[in-house]
C-alpha cells in the first residue's frame, strides 16, 4: 500500500543525445509502497529516464532525490547496492548454472568458509528468500530450465536479496501467459504490502488499471501529468498519451492509387501474429502502426522469407507465390528494408558500391559469374546521385557513412532490384532531419512511380503524414485498418492499446 | 593554418599508407634483419628462389584460407587433408592413370572433402570450425590406413616435376602458386560468388536479407578450399619426391598466421589476397633467416612461434595507434 512519504523524486531532468532532445524536464514521484505505472508511446522517453535512475546514462541537468537525499549513480551496481534495482524484458541471468548462484552472484564472499563456497547455508539464504517472496522455486535448478516467467521471477528475486526499496520493472509481463500474470501481481502486490515500490513500464492498459496505484504520462521526453489510478478512465489516459500537437507533417504528395498488387491472406506464427490479412495497391503508402513488440516487423519479416510462416497465403499480381528464402522474395520483385541498419542491413566492410548491388547482382552477372563491374559501378553511381547519398567516392567503406547516408544507400540497394512492392520498416528511425526529409520525398516519388510501398514506423506523424492508409497491429493481431482521411493520433492510439475492440475505420 | 592542414593531410595519407601495407613494411624490416643476421647470404639469388619455392605449398593453402577466412569461417581440417590427398595422389599415380589421372582424382576428392564438410555445417548447423575439428581426424585416420603409414615413394617423373621441376630460371611451383593466386583474386573480386562470399562474412543476416544464398556461399567456399589443399598436396608431393603420411600437418595454424598477418580480419567481411602471399612470405622469410643462422629446428619452432605471435600483436597495436591517431587528427 502507498504511505505517504516519497521515497523517489526525478526533478526536471534533461538528457540530449546528438541531435535529439530524448527527455526534456521530465519528471517523476514515487511514493514508498507504491505500484507506478509509467506511460507513453514508443519514444516518449520513459527507457531512457529508467537508465538515468540506475546511472546508465548522466543527466544533462536535473535532479534525482533518493530517501530525501540527492543522488547520482555511477553505474546500475552503484544503484543496486542503494536499493534501486531494475529487471529488464531480456533475462540477465547465467543459464548453466542454478538459481541460487545467480542470486548471489558477486557475492560469494558472504558465504565463504575458507577458500570454499558453504553451498549449504547460501541455499538456505536462496530458501528464505524465496519463501518470505511466496516465490515456489527450487534454488537447486538451473536456470535454463525455468520457464521466462520463473527467470524473471529470479531477477526479482535478486533484486530484493540486495534489499531493493525501489524496483523498476520493464515490460515484465510481455512474454508472460495469463496464469504467470497473475503469479507475478500477487508477488508485486506483497511487495508493495512490504513497502518496496515497483515502477512498472508497460503498454498494457488493462494491467495498469489492474495493479498500479498510480500512473505519470510522458510524451516527447517531458512529464505530461499523474493521476491515481482510481480517478482517470482508460480513453482519457489515452488523450492524454496522444495530445501532442503535431508541428513536423511529413506531407505526402498526391499519387494516383490503382490495383490490388500484393495481397495476404490469414498469415499466422504461433505465438507472434496469427490472422493476418490484409491488402495494398499500386502507388498506395501503407502505414503499418503499433506498439513495439506489436508483430509489425515480424509479419514482414515472414512476407519477405527471412522468417518461417506457419501458414496463410501470399498473392502477387493475382498469382499466389511461395516465398521460402529472401532470395525469393527478391524473385517475385520484393524488396525489404529492414530495421536496425547495422545488423540486419549494411555489409560495414564492403564499399559503398558492392552495399548497393549485392541484391541485384544476378542483373550484373555475366558468363561464369562475372560480374560487369562498369555496369555495378555505373548503376551504382546513378542511384547514390539519384538520392543525394553523400561519400567521397564509390569505393568508400559504407561504415565511414553518417547513418542518413548509410540508410539511403540501403535504400539504394533495394531500388536497383527495381520492386513492385516495397516494405519500410522504420525508415527514418536514428537518422537526422534533413536526410529524413529526403527519405520521406523520395517514399512519395515511390509511390507516384506506382510502386506499392509498406511502412512500418513508430512515429505517429510520419505515419499520419505519409500514409495513404493505416494498419494498427496490436498483439499479434490487425486491430484497425484507417483511411487517411479519419485517422488521427487519438485514434491510432485507441486501437493500438486496445481502447476500440472492433475492426474497421 | 593552410600549412599545418596540409602537414596533417600528408600524415593521414601517410597513416593510411602505413594500414594499408603493414605486412610489406613487416616484410621488409624482416628481410633487412635477415641481411644482417646472415652477412648478406640471405640476398643471394639461389637463397631468394629459395624461400619462394618453400612457401608454394603454404600460399596455395593459404589462399584458399583467405576465402574461408573471409566468409567468416575457418577450416582446421586443411593439414591432415592435405597429407590424405597427397597419399591418394601417389597411390593412383604409379597406376596406369599415370600423373595427370592421379591429379585429377586428387582434385576431385579435395572437392568432395570441402562439400562435405561444408554441408555438414550448413545443414546441421554446427560451426564449421567444429566440423572440421573432426574431420581433420578422420581425414588423418584415413591417411594412415590408406598408406600403411609408410610414406608412399616411386611417383612418376611427372608427378617430381611439378615440385621440382623449372621452365626457365622459375620453379614450376612458383607458377602454380602465381596462377592460383590471380585466380582465386579474380574470383574474390571480379566475380558474383566473390561478392556474396565477403558479403556473408561481413554480416551474414544482411546478406540472407540480400537474397544471398548464404548456405550455398559457404558450402562453395569450402570446396574451394578443398581443391587448394589438393594442389598444395600435389606440389609438396612432388617435391619431396613421395608422400608422406604426416605431411601438412599443422599447416592450418601457419595459414591462419599467414592471413591475418596478410591483412584479411578474422572476423571475416572481407579477403586480402596478395596480403596472404606477403603473409607467407614473412613466415618463409622467418623459417629461412633462422636456418640460415644455423638454429636448431626444434628452437626454430619455438622461435617461429614466437614471431608470428609478434607479427600479429604488432599488427593489432599498430591497427589500434592508427587508428586513435587518426581519430584524434580527425576532431581536431
Amino acid at each position: 500500500m502507498p504511505r505517504d512519504e516519497i521515497i523517489l523524486e526525478m526533478r526536471d531532468i534533461v538528457k540530449t543525445f546528438p541531435g535529439v532532445k530524448a527527455l526534456d524536464k521530465a519528471n517523476l514521484r514515487v511514493k514508498k509502497g507504491e505500484i507506478h505505472a509509467l506511460i507513453g508511446e514508443n519514444g516518449a522517453g520513459k527507457s531512457t529516464l529508467m537508465k538515468i535512475l540506475l546511472g546508465i546514462y548522466t543527466p544533462d541537468s536535473g535532479e534525482i532525490i533518493y530517501k530525501g537525499r540527492p543522488v547520482n549513480f555511477k553505474s546500475p551496481g552503484d544503484a543496486l547496492t542503494s536499493g534501486i534495482s531494475m529487471i529488464h524484458q531480456e533475462i540477465s541471468l547465467v543459464p548453466t548454472v542454478d538459481v541460487s548462484e545467480n542470486i548471489w552472484i558477486g557475492r560469494e564472499k558472504d558465504f565463504q568458509k575458507g577458500w570454499l563456497i558453504d553451498k549449504n547455508r547460501r541455499y538456505q539464504a536462496t530458501e528464505d528468500l524465496l519463501r518470505r517472496l511466496k516465490i515456489q522455486i527450487n534454488p537447486r535448478t538451473m536456470v535454463h530450465r525455468l520457464s521466462i516467467a520463473h527467470m524473471q521471477l529470479v531477477e526479482l528475486a535478486r533484486a530484493i536479496s540486495y534489499d531493493s526499496r525501489v524496483v523498476v520493472m520493464d515490460e515484465p509481463t510481455s512474454s508472460l501467459t495469463d496464469s504467470e500474470v497473475r503469479l507475478l501481481y500477487a508477488i508485486a502486490r506483497e511487495l508493495s504490502e512490504n513497502g518496496v515500490s515497483i515502477i512498472f513500464i508497460s503498454h498494457k492498459l488493462d494491467e495498469i488499471f489492474d495493479i498500479c496505484h498510480h500512473v505519470t504520462v510522458m510524451r516527447d521526453g517531458k512529464y505530461v501529468s499523474d493521476h491515481p489510478t482510481d480517478g482517470i478512465t482508460k480513453d482519457q489516459l489515452v488523450t492524454e498519451i496522444a495530445g501532442r500537437e503535431i508541428t513536423a507533417l511529413f506531407p505526402k504528395e498526391e499519387a494516383e492509387i490503382g490495383d490490388v498488387v500484393m495481397e495476404v491472406k490469414q498469415l499466422s506464427s504461433a505465438g507472434v501474429f496469427s490472422n493476418v490479412s490484409f491488402e495494398v495497391r499500386a502507388g498506395e503508402i501503407l502505414g503499418f502502426y503499433g506498439l513495439v513488440g506489436a508483430g509489425r516487423t515480424e509479419i514482414m519479416r515472414a512476407i519477405f522469407g527471412i522468417d518461417k510462416l506457419d501458414s496463410g497465403e501470399i498473392w502477387l499480381g493475382g498469382k499466389q507465390i511461395r516465398v521460402k528464402s529472401p532470395a525469393d522474395a527478391i524473385g517475385h520483385r520484393l524488396a525489404m528494408v529492414t530495421e536496425d541498419r547495422l545488423r540486419l542491413g549494411i555489409i560495414p566492410n564492403l564499399s559503398v558500391t558492392l552495399n548497393i548491388s549485392l541484391a541485384y547482382l544476378k542483373t550484373v552477372t555475366r558468363f561464369l559469374g562475372f560480374v560487369n563491374r562498369s555496369k555495378e559501378t555505373g548503376d551504382a553511381e546513378k542511384m547514390v546521385g539519384a538520392l543525394n547519398v553523400k561519400t567521397p567516392n564509390m569505393r568508400q567503406r559504407i561504415s565511414a557513412l553518417s547513418g542518413g547516408n548509410q540508410q539511403k544507400a540501403i535504400i539504394a540497394r533495394w531500388l536497383q532490384t527495381n520492386p513492385t512492392v516495397l516494405i519500410l520498416d522504420e525508415p527514418t528511425r536514428g537518422i537526422d532531419v534533413s536526410s529524413k526529409a529526403e527519405i520521406h520525398r523520395l517514399i512519395s516519388m515511390l509511390a507516384r512511380q506506382g510502386k506499392a510501398v509498406i511502412m512500418i514506423s513508430s512515429e505517429l506523424p510520419e505515419i499520419l503524414g505519409m500514409s495513404d492508409r493505416v494498419i494498427v497491429v496490436r498483439e499479434g493481431e490487425l486491430a484497425g485498418d484507417i483511411p487517411r482521411g479519419s485517422a488521427s493520433q487519438e485514434k491510432l492510439l485507441q486501437y493500438a492499446f486496445g481502447t476500440i475492440d472492433t475492426q474497421g475505420g | 593554418m593552410n600549412s599545418t592542414n596540409r602537414s596533417s593531410k600528408w600524415k593521414a595519407k601517410f597513416l593510411n599508407f602505413v594500414m594499408d601495407n603493414k605486412a610489406l613494411i613487416i616484410l621488409m624490416a624482416l628481410c633487412a634483419v635477415g641481411f644482417v643476421a646472415t652477412n648478406g647470404l640471405f640476398f643471394s639469388l639461389t637463397n631468394l628462389t629459395n624461400v619462394v619455392r618453400q612457401i608454394c605449398t603454404s600460399a596455395v593453402i593459404g589462399i584458399g584460407f583467405t576465402c574461408v577466412i573471409a566468409s567468416g569461417n575457418l577450416d582446421l581440417s586443411v593439414g591432415t587433408m592435405l597429407g590424405m590427398l597427397g597419399v591418394i595422389m601417389a597411390m593412383i599415380s604409379k597406376t596406369a592413370l599415370g600423373f595427370w589421372g592421379a591429379l585429377a582424382v586428387g582434385i576431385a576428392a579435395g572437392a568432395l572433402c570441402g562439400l562435405i564438410n561444408g554441408l555438414i555445417g550448413v545443414k546441421l548447423k554446427l560451426p564449421l570450425f567444429i566440423v572440421t575439428l573432426a574431420s581433420g581426424q578422420v581425414f588423418k585416420g584415413a591417411c594412415y590406413l590408406l598408406s600403411n603409414t609408410s610414406p608412399v615413394s616411386g611417383i612418376p617423373p611427372a608427378f617430381r616435376a611439378v615440385g621440382q621441376g623449372y621452365w626457365g630460371p622459375v620453379p614450376i611451383p612458383i607458377y602454380i602458386m602465381a596462377a592460383v593466386g590471380v585466380s582465386v583474386f579474380v574470383l574474390l573480386n571480379m566475380t558474383a560468388f566473390g561478392r556474396r562470399a565477403v558479403a556473408t562474412g561481413g554480416n551474414r543476416e544482411a546478406a540472407r536479407t540480400s537474397g544471398v544464398n548464404v548456405d550455398q556461399t559457404i558450402v562453395l567456399v569450402y570446396v574451394l578450399m578443398g581443391v587448394c589443399a589438393a594442389i598444395a598436396a600435389a606440389i609438396m608431393t612432388g617435391r619431396a619426391a613421395s608422400a608422406q603420411p604426416p605431411a601438412g600437418q599443422g599447416m592450418e595454424m601457419d595459414a591462419i598466421a599467414a592471413v591475418v598477418i596478410g591483412g584479411t580480419p578474422l572476423s571475416g567481411g572481407y579477403g586480402k589476397v596478395g596480403g596472404t602471399l606477403l603473409g607467407c612470405l614473412i613466415v618463409g622469410v622467418i623459417t629461412n633467416v633462422l636456418n640460415l643462422a644455423g638454429m636448431d629446428s626444434n628452437w626454430q619452432l619455438v622461435a617461429k612461434g614466437l614471431l608470428i605471435l609478434f607479427a600479429v600483436g604488432l599488427d593489432v597495436a599498430s591497427t589500434l595507434y592508427v587508428n586513435n591517431k587518426m581519430r584524434r587528427m580527425r576532431k581536431e
